[in-house]
């Protein structure tokens, strides 16, 4: 296993050259390794498993039989590398990922309804007020309804 | 009718009875006529003659009780077996509502004339081959009246069925429902399966004009409208069309109901053919939160009650008072109340160099006031509080003003030499239930029609049922009741007052003339000539005596009594033109143009009516429905508001504001606490502590120093020139608006 990962980093850096080989480290997220554990695990976790799918976000969804717990075999690499959660997984692969269904979230996109099914969003609580979602009522709500049962006297209007 | 009482009456041991003798066999498919009893109804006499149930006398129903003029003519009839006391001439239904027993009815109503059409009282009387109308028999002594008796529940069955028969079943999208007598009696008393499979009748829908809805439909024929119109209102625009099946309400030919009062219709119809058109589809009665208050629109001071959901008021309804206005308002009353809600001041707001309001708060709106009013003499500062205002927040701006040094404060409506030293002087001393017993009128310069509905309704009262005589001295109007147009201008009185005039030998002949003078007049030049003038009719005519005082001043606007109580007269006419600083508190009705260019305007009120255009500084007040405040009637009434709806925006009370103000200004008032404007208003004037009291005047006016300048001989004028429109909320409502465009006449 340790040669085959010798012979991938060998042939990245031929292929992109020692600059091109950092970026590529960074971008895919191997330096947040060293601060942050869990993304090291998924790294190590990912050699030798399969990629099942990308959803659109840019998540990674993998899948290992062989040699694994059973209940561990289905996982995800975020594609944000710093903030990442899992709300970030969009529905169609959330059944998937969970072992409700062995459909892959690209076979369960085709079911989407054309005319009424809504994209994914993230729940983005703890990020700032204009993130945060507020039912029509709310105050924070921009398009919030008026309430106001009397009409005020408009100065501007003349007798 | 209670429903909790027809579901006590269900449950007697009557009834009960009946329901063990039920047929087994029937017990699966009921039909309308199931008990044995109800299919060969016996009359009552066969049965035991013992009631069941204990002796022990019921109480009258609502609590009421019975006035015995002449004791003599008291006898006794027997409702369901128990003993009841009435006085001769009451009718069946009367002496069992004495009894405590409800009967059910539509068409009866206690202040119209009986019709007996409906059918519904229908109750046993013994040795009566036949069921009675009970609203229409009268009680003869020794009557034995059986209402719960099964011909009188066959009765009453069969009549509910026929009723029902040609009635839409549309109570979910009726706005009568939930409050409707034919809802709640079909409950009571009717059957719960129809065995109508023909087609219903449907009526054509007449257009009674912008106030009253009409759904002819559910008309169930109880010809109640039509007798409050021609017998209360005054006006013969409904009628009966047609007979049996073709029969239908309506007006003879398309014209609107150009009534004051036509509102009242809504509340006396028992089903939902006459409903609110502005309330109509907006809220269910039971969603709405009643408030009982007073009305302030005009000088009456109907009591009613504000149906109010959330912050908005929907709908005012009248409540009972015998003394004041029975149970009928006004449409101004009843329909102003939209105009709570437009054309509102919300922030308190300065006027910018550039001529633009700016909102601010109250810290500094009151700051500015305070600095200005410093910065003039005492002397010129004015205080005028309007047609609205309550007499706390009237002692309350006159305190502060006093003690801003000034003692020009003076409420609308009142001139500089109107007579404020005497209460009897400007109150109606009959008091406003006292003139049923009236025979002879005079109405000076006054429009009862259109200045205070409800006292005209009276007075029409006591024409058609005292054959009252009414001379009327004013310019033309319309009455809808016979009187005598005497004249236009005060010659007239003083022909009068000389016994040149042949209504002199009238109001002498009278045994209790009642003379009626306009406020109006109060805004005259010669006002001390012309109430000389009508001191020496009544002098002449007997009008003041121990036990009659028949010497009345109508008032115009709700606040004008409490402020002649409380001396709110101005002490000179030019202190307005000499103004630099006046405070104007919901004075919309003030000339604005005798404000001087530089003086400094504060206005405080609750809309942006005619003097907010004038105005420097805007502090936002609360309105009657939004606030307690003691209002005076014309008769010396003293009643009060309650708040039914919050405040709008950043507004106050009244009195909190100049309160506030007053701590800014550095002369700060000595309470804090509604209660201590009381005990404030006690002192000042004894009778406006005395809540929902009339406090009569206690000197006769004959004190008065005698006068004798000449009458100025032109004509009075009118006082109200729009019934529809005479105040800040009135003006603001889009239903009054509707009302002047469309039910005046040109």
């Amino acid at each position: 296993m340790a040669s085959s990962v010798v012979k991938s980093i060998i042939s990245t850096v031929r292929e992109k050259g020692l600059g091109g080989f950092f970026r590529y480290l960074k971008d895919e997220g191997y330096r947040r390794c060293l601060p942050d554990g869990n993304l090291l695990q998924t790294k190590i976790h990912n050699i030798g498993a399969t990629l099942v799918g990308v959803d659109k976000y840019g998540n990674k969804y993998y899948e290992k039989t062989e040699n694994t717990q059973y209940g561990r075999h289905r996982w995800v690499e975020y594609a944000e590398k710093t903030r990442y959660n899992a709300s970030q997984v969009p529905a169609e692969w959330h059944g998937w990922l969970h072992f409700i269904t062995d459909h892959t979230g690209d076979e369960l996109l085709l079911l989407r309804p054309k005319r009424y099914g809504l994209d994914h969003k993230e729940n983005l609580s703890g990020e700032g007020d204009e993130f945060i979602y507020h039912s029509k009522g709310h105050a924070l709500n921009p398009g919030q309804r008026n309430w106001t049962r009397y009409q005020p006297w408009e100065s501007t209007t003349k007798p | 009718m209670g429903l909790g009482l027809l579901a006590s009456k269900a449950m007697r041991p009557t009834a009960s009875r009946l329901l063990n003798f039920q047929n087994p066999n029937n017990l699966l498919l009921r039909t309308i006529v199931s008990k044995p009893e109800l299919r060969k109804p016996e009359p009552a006499a066969a049965q035991p003659e013992a009631p069941l149930v204990d002796l022990s006398p019921r109480t009258p129903v609502g609590g009421a009780r019975v006035h015995f003029s002449n004791p003599e003519d008291a006898i006794e009839v027997f409702v369901d077996g128990f003993p009841v006391k009435i006085p001769k001439g009451f009718s069946v239904l009367q002496a069992c509502e004495v009894a405590g027993v409800d009967i059910p009815r539509f068409c009866y109503h206690s202040r119209l004339s009986i019709a007996g059409n409906c059918r519904m009282c229908l109750v046993e009387v013994e040795k009566s081959p036949k069921p009675v109308a009970s609203c229409a028999m009268p009680a003869l002594p020794g009557m034995k009246i059986k209402t719960d008796t099964p011909v009188a529940k066959k009765a009453r069955e069969g009549v509910m069925e026929f009723l029902l028969m040609n009635h839409p079943l549309d109570c979910p999208i009726c706005d009568q429902g939930g409050e409707c007598d034919l809802q709640d009696q079909s409950m009571a008393f009717g059957s719960d399966r129809g065995r109508f499979t023909d087609m219903k009748r449907s009526v054509v829908d007449k257009n009674l004009g912008p106030l009253v809805k009409t759904v002819m439909t559910r008309c169930i024929q109880c010809t109640r409208c039509v007798r409050f119109a021609s017998e209360v209102a005054g006006v013969q625009d409904l009628g009966m069309l047609g007979r049996g099946s073709g029969e239908e309400i309506g007006t003879y030919v398309e014209k609107l109901m150009t009534s004051e009062l036509s509102g009242n219709v809504i509340d006396i119809c028992p089903v939902g053919a006459l409903t609110s058109k502005p309330f109509a589809f907006k809220a269910r009665n039971w969603e709405l939160k009643g408030t009982e208050t007073i009305d302030v629109t005009d000088a009456v001071g109907s009591n009613i009650r504000i149906d109010s959901r959330g912050p908005e008021v929907l709908r005012i309804v009248p409540r009972l008072n015998e003394d004041i206005n029975e149970e009928w308002i006004s449409d101004k009353t009843r329909f102003c109340y939209d105009g709570l809600k437009r054309q509102r001041l919300n922030d308190p707001m300065i006027r910018g160099p550039d001529g633009r309001f700016k909102p601010v708060n109250w810290g500094d709106a009151l700051a500015v006031v305070a600095e200005a009013a410093h910065q003039v003499k005492p002397e010129e500062i004015v205080g005028i509080s309007g047609k609205l205002s309550d007499a706390e927040s009237m002692i309350v701006l006159k305190d502060f003003l006093n003690r801003m040094g000034s003692n020009n404060v003076w409420g609308e409506g009142i001139s500089e030499n109107t007579n404020a030293d005497l209460r009897s002087g400007y109150i109606m001393n009959t008091s406003i239930a006292g003139l049923e017993k009236a025979d002879a009128f005079l109405l000076v310069g006054t429009q009862p029609r259109v200045e205070a509905a409800m006292v005209n309704a009276r007075i029409r009262k006591t024409v058609t049922s005292n054959h009252a005589k009414v001379g009327y001295v004013g310019p033309a109007t319309d009455f809808n009741y016979d009187h005598q147009h005497l004249g236009t201008g005060p010659q007239t009185l003083v022909e009068i007052a000389e016994g040149r005039h042949p209504f002199s030998k009238i109001i002498s002949n009278a045994k209790h003339p009642v003379i009626i003078v306009g406020a109006g007049i109060f805004e005259r030049k010669d006002q001390d000539a012309i109430f000389a003038a009508i001191e020496t009719i009544a002098k002449q005519g007997n009008v003041v005596r121990s036990d009659w005082n028949g010497l009345n001043v109508l008032l115009l606007h709700a606040a004008q009594a409490a402020a002649l109580d409380l001396g709110l007269v101005p002490q000179s006419e030019k202190s307005l033109e000499s103004a630099k600083f006046v405070y104007l508190m919901g004075a919309d009705d003030t000339n604005i143009d005798k404000i001087p260019k530089d003086a400094f305007v504060v206005y405080q009120g609750h809309h942006g009516d005619k003097s907010v255009y004038r105005a420097d500084v805007i502090l936002p007040a609360a309105a009657f429905s939004e606030k307690e405040g003691t209002y005076e009637n014309t008769e010396g009434c003293t009643q009060q508001t309650w708040p039914a709806v919050p405040t709008v925006g950043d507004s106050r009370d009244d009195w909190k504001i100049i309160r506030a103000l007053s701590e800014v200004a550095g002369v700060r008032l000595p309470y804090d606490t509604i209660g201590g404007v009381r005990s404030r208003l006690r002192n000042v004037a004894p009778n406006l502590a005395q809540m929902d009291e009339r406090e009569p005047a206690a000197l006769p006016s004959s004190l008065r120093p005698t006068f004798t300048q000449k009458v100025d001989p032109t004509p009075f004028g009118v006082a109200v020139e729009n019934f529809y429109m005479t105040d800040a909320i009135t003006r603001a409502s889009k239903i009054m608006a509707q009302c002047s465009a469309m039910l005046l006449k040109k």
